[in-house]
């Protein structure tokens, strides 16, 4: 029996690929429609604040993501700008990531057009911008310094949209969705040293990193991974990607936690049995 | 070629190379060789077009077009960098390295200090001022927090030797430690997971009736081709054992 038990502990890991495999690719085919039923703080708190934003005001999207971390990523911006949308703020989005710029095409061809948006004076996109810290540190004085044109070449000051719009004082809120270490330069060089609020969106496995940001303030909200995707489009009342790929994560765990178990109670049969 | 049959053969070559690229997992094959190398190479042809068409055009061509010499002092420093790759004039990028210094400590050092530090420190200490109006949960808590930093701290400090009440205290701090390491490892297979889902989305994508069944098609070529190398491994195999 013993034999057989080590037998499955040396099983072909392909076996176990394919498995993954299936279980992740049965709720694409025909969804299940488990319920996510936890909302947490964090993402409860980058709701509220960008829910309490005055309606008309300037937010400012900073989408840092590249294809790479786009199945994670991308619902969030997706639910976040909806809601932007949905409270009529007036949206500006930036990125510091080339990689982004497909996304975000991606992104404001469909989102701004569902809410009947208007490019230049509800919402407006930025060209890339290379070095972060230098470009965050300019905006400080003057927002047009660095950025003065969209990404249409059209001037920025004149754009309806802008109106108002100087520099970090009359910014009421920045989000930064980044699949990188960007969102503490917003911490650190506006948020901290602006007093501007900050709600960032990050990846499932940097998320645990920023839980001393959230702790102390400096991080109002976080939104964490398709999970916290999944969770943001609950309180929006929007359902997406996040909320789709709940069934596949939820099936993959369940797969991953029988797995751990079953090796380990193999081990204690064989080791003490 | 019209744009919906652009997006047909976007479609055949991203479920294409995800297919290719996922062929690894069974064994090693040319087509997974093709898909990385073809990664790199389209990598660095996009990087390339990257740096010149969103850095040197609009930061350095267009103002200098323009009138704007100012440009040349940033644009010099950077590309000072480069005679690194010439021994003989490579003290020239001591100039470009000590202006990224200079900046980049000067920017990062204030800032980290505050934020990283300061701000952590008072973070840590903080509700022990304000515990007259914290729930219980929140004391707990707060205890939790700087129990945990002390600990870790004590785990770091390598200049008193880890016996007795330290060697007992920096290991609660290893516990700690694990909890964290336990937390960011699930956190990291909840990322695969979802990265994973994520490509099998858009490869279902691709087997829409609309894309010609791509993802069927190079699926079922890809199992023919491991199933005609296996066939005739095993034909050679026999050949050489006779």
């Amino acid at each position: 029996m013993k034999e057989n038990l080590l037998k499955f502990l040396k099983i072909d890991r392909r076996w176990i690929f394919l498995a993954l495999a299936m279980i992740l690719f049965v709720p694409i085919i025909k969804p299940i429609g488990l319920p996510n039923k936890t909302i947490s703080k964090d993402v409860q708190n980058a709701f509220n604040y960008l829910d309490k934003v005055p309606a008309g005001s300037f937010v400012l999207f900073s989408l840092d993501y590249d294809p790479s971390t786009r199945p994670e990523l991308h619902p969030q911006a997706v639910a976040a700008l909806r809601y932007a949308f949905k409270k009529n703020l007036r949206v500006g989005i930036v990125t510091y990531i080339a990689g982004s710029t497909g996304l975000i095409q991606q992104l404001i061809e469909k989102v701004p057009a569902e809410a009947g948006k208007v490019n230049g004076t509800d919402y407006v996109v930025y060209p890339y911008m290379a070095n972060a810290v230098a470009a965050m540190t300019q905006m400080a004085s003057d927002f047009y310094g660095i950025y003065d044109k969209d990404i249409d070449g059209r001037d920025a000051r004149s754009l309806p949209v802008m109106k108002g719009v100087r520099n970090y004082k009359d910014i009421p809120l920045i989000v930064n969705i980044t699949g990188t270490s960007i969102l503490d330069f917003w911490v650190a060089y506006v948020g901290d040293k602006y007093n501007v609020p900050v709600v960032g969106g990050v990846t499932a496995i940097s998320q645990p990193g920023y839980g001393p940001y959230l702790q102390t303030g400096q991080l109002k909200g976080l939104i964490g991974g398709m999970k916290g995707a999944a969770e943001f489009e609950s309180l929006v009342k929007e359902p997406g990607k996040g909320t789709s790929g709940i069934d596949a994560l939820n099936l993959a765990h369940l797969m991953v936690l029988l797995l751990i178990l079953t090796s380990n109670i193999i081990l204690l049969v064989v080791r003490y049995l | 070629m019209t744009e919906t049959t652009w997006l047909i053969a976007g479609a055949w070559v991203s479920a294409g190379l995800t297919i290719f690229l996922f062929s690894f997992l069974y064994k090693d094959n040319p087509f997974f060789k093709i898909a990385e190398h073809l990664y790199l190479g389209a990598g660095m042809g996009w990087w390339f077009q990257v740096y010149l068409y969103n850095i040197w055009k609009p930061k350095v061509f267009e103002p200098l077009a323009g009138g704007d010499f100012f440009v040349l002092i940033p644009a010099l420093l950077g590309l000072s960098l480069v005679t690194q790759f010439v021994p003989k004039i490579s003290w020239i990028s001591r100039y470009g390295f000590t202006f990224m210094m200079g900046y980049g400590a000067g920017l990062e050092i204030p800032a980290r200090l505050s934020t990283d530090f300061m701000s952590q420190i008072a973070g840590t200490i903080k509700p022990f001022s304000l515990m007259a109006s914290m729930s219980g949960f929140d004391i707990l808590n707060a205890l939790i927090v700087a129990a945990g930093t002390i600990c870790v701290l004590f785990y770091f400090f390598f200049s008193v030797e880890h016996k007795g009440s330290v060697k007992k205290i920096s290991n609660i701090g290893i516990y700690f430690l694990m909890i964290y390491f336990g937390a960011a490892f699930g956190n990291t297979v909840m990322a695969r997971f979802s990265l994973l889902y994520g490509r099998f989305d858009d490869l279902n994508t691709s087997a829409a009736a609309s894309n010609f069944y791509a993802t069927q098609i190079i699926l079922a070529a890809m199992a023919a081709y491991f199933l005609l190398h296996s066939f005739l491994g095993k034909k050679e195999q026999a050949e050489e054992a006779r």
